[in-house]
């Protein structure tokens, strides 16, 4: 490969404005991508650098064809915009064209209802953390990694292991061709689990409940049941945490609600997908 | 701030901006009728990036769908001092579009670099809020002073959500000079816009 001739030269310092270059344009990935993310939290300046970025990127955008989304997008939204506010939302917020907001449910996507599932036998809390999506819990994860007070920063040689430890993993598990998924990310400084079912909608018939397929071959592990519109925490014991990892996949399964009755078969899979290091 | 000194635009143009900024100050103060107002101004534009990056219409429906919720959930995130508001959104939803790229598996990785589709660059927009014309005019000087391949390089970074390793890969090269000729990219650019700033 010939250099291009104009671009030789001493290799120019990394500093700070030359990452959040990066970060703006998106070359980043894995734990540089978890660093760029936590530094925008913690650093003012380089959150301005990267806005500043971001500001002379952002008329590129007008190279993009521009594209007329599905209609029912807005139909989705509105009704998880409204859907997230108690009745009574006839603050003027009205639907384009007839559309109805929040009260039906969506099509083709399943039910479930909001019951707690054993894990395994064991029955486990889940606990809310109402509002928060996998996305954010990457970010705040970032902001823990980095927020100033917090465990002292390691010699430079030392700091990727504790990082690359951190790292979340997330799975997107797409149900059928809803458009919907589950967000599943897995903390693992934490041993929790956030499974956000944002969107679904239970049917009162059935539940679904998320198994984790061990690459190892063994049994599948029941990760509970899906609260259908919730973003739930849940911990993880010890046998199942130390199965997951990334390329580990996950699958959905129809089931009575409750979920698998013990000593039967698991329902049908109704949908799959795999974990990835962020 | 990127902002140039004196935003040349059409009279149309700063009175749809006016109304779109309008609308994410009301979105900011709880108005959730704001909201359509923006998706109705913005959703061709915010679409049409989604889809770029993602390659995908279903994907790019989701991350369209997240976008929108998001801006309602915390649409005091925008300060309407400080930047643009389409070019605040622009950023925005291609940031989601991104993040949905490197954490999922939609395209990222899982299509070859050279089979993605090369959409055309000039399809006529729908609506007619374009980020400011100067600061466009400024960043495609700045871009036209790097060498065609770096330059090309840095297009398919942010056109296409492609990382150093998938950069490297198309161009057949290590990482490494990956790397270093977009970062030598990178600081002409800097230099370039600081430049343009200062005069």
């Amino acid at each position: 490969m010939s250099d291009p001739k104009n671009n030789t030269g001493p290799e120019p310092t990394r500093d700070d404005p030359m990452i959040a270059a990066e970060y703006a344009l998106g070359l980043l990935e894995g734990e540089e991508l978890l660093q760029a993310r936590g530094k925008v939290s913690s650093d003012a300046d380089f959150a301005w650098r990267k806005e500043w970025w971001d500001n002379w990127f952002a008329p590129l955008t007008d190279d993009m064809a521009g594209m007329e989304p599905g209609g029912d997008v807005w139909t989705r939204i509105a009704q998880e915009v409204h859907g997230g506010q108690n009745s009574g939302t006839a603050t003027g917020g009205t639907a384009t064209g007839g559309t109805a907001i929040g009260g039906t449910a969506i099509g083709g996507a399943e039910i479930i209802d909001l019951r707690v599932k054993q894990a395994e036998g064991r029955m486990r809390r889940w606990q809310w953390t109402a509002g928060i999506t996998s996305a954010a819990a990457a970010l705040m994860l970032a902001v823990l990694v980095f927020a100033p007070g917090s465990e002292p920063v390691a010699a430079p040689g030392t700091q990727a292991p504790q990082l690359a430890a951190a790292d979340p993993l997330v799975a997107q598990v797409p149900i059928g061709d809803t458009g919907l998924r589950l967000d599943v990310t897995y903390i693992p400084e934490s041993e929790k689990m956030l499974v956000g079912a944002i969107g679904l909608t239970a049917d009162g018939v059935h539940d679904h409940e998320l198994w984790l397929v061990p690459a190892d071959g063994s049994d599948l592990q029941s990760l509970g049941v899906v609260v259908p519109g919730e973003v739930r925490s849940v911990e993880l014991p010890d046998n199942i945490a130390s199965n997951l990892g990334n390329g580990v996949s996950l699958v959905l399964t129809r089931e009575p609600i409750g979920g698998k009755p013990d000593g039967e078969d698991a329902g049908p899979v109704v949908a799959e997908g795999a974990f990835s290091q962020v | 701030m990127a902002d140039g000194p004196a935003s040349s635009s059409s009279p149309a143009a700063n009175a749809a901006r006016e109304r779109l900024r309008a609308a994410m100050v009301r979105l900011a103060d709880g108005d959730s009728a704001a909201l359509e107002e923006i998706y109705d101004a913005t959703r061709v534009k915010l679409f049409g990036i989604c889809f770029r990056i993602l390659g995908d219409r279903k994907e790019a429906e989701d991350a369209l769908q997240d976008v929108y919720v998001n801006l309602w959930q915390r649409a005091d995130r925008y300060d309407p001092d400080r930047a643009s508001p389409i070019s605040w959104l622009a950023t925005f939803a291609r940031n989601r579009a991104i993040d949905r790229l490197r954490t999922g598996k939609v395209r990222g990785g899982a299509v070859p670099v050279e089979e993605a589709n090369p959409l055309p660059d000039s399809a006529p927009l729908a609506d007619s809020l374009l980020v400011d014309a100067e600061n466009a005019a400024q960043i495609h000087t700045c871009l036209a002073g790097l060498d065609e391949n770096t330059r090309g390089h840095i297009r398919g970074a942010f056109f296409e959500g492609y990382t150093y390793a998938q950069l490297a890969e198309a161009a057949d090269v290590p990482l490494g000079t990956m790397k270093s000729w977009i970062r030598r990219g990178l600081q002409k650019l800097r230099v370039c816009l600081e430049a343009s700033e200062a005069s």
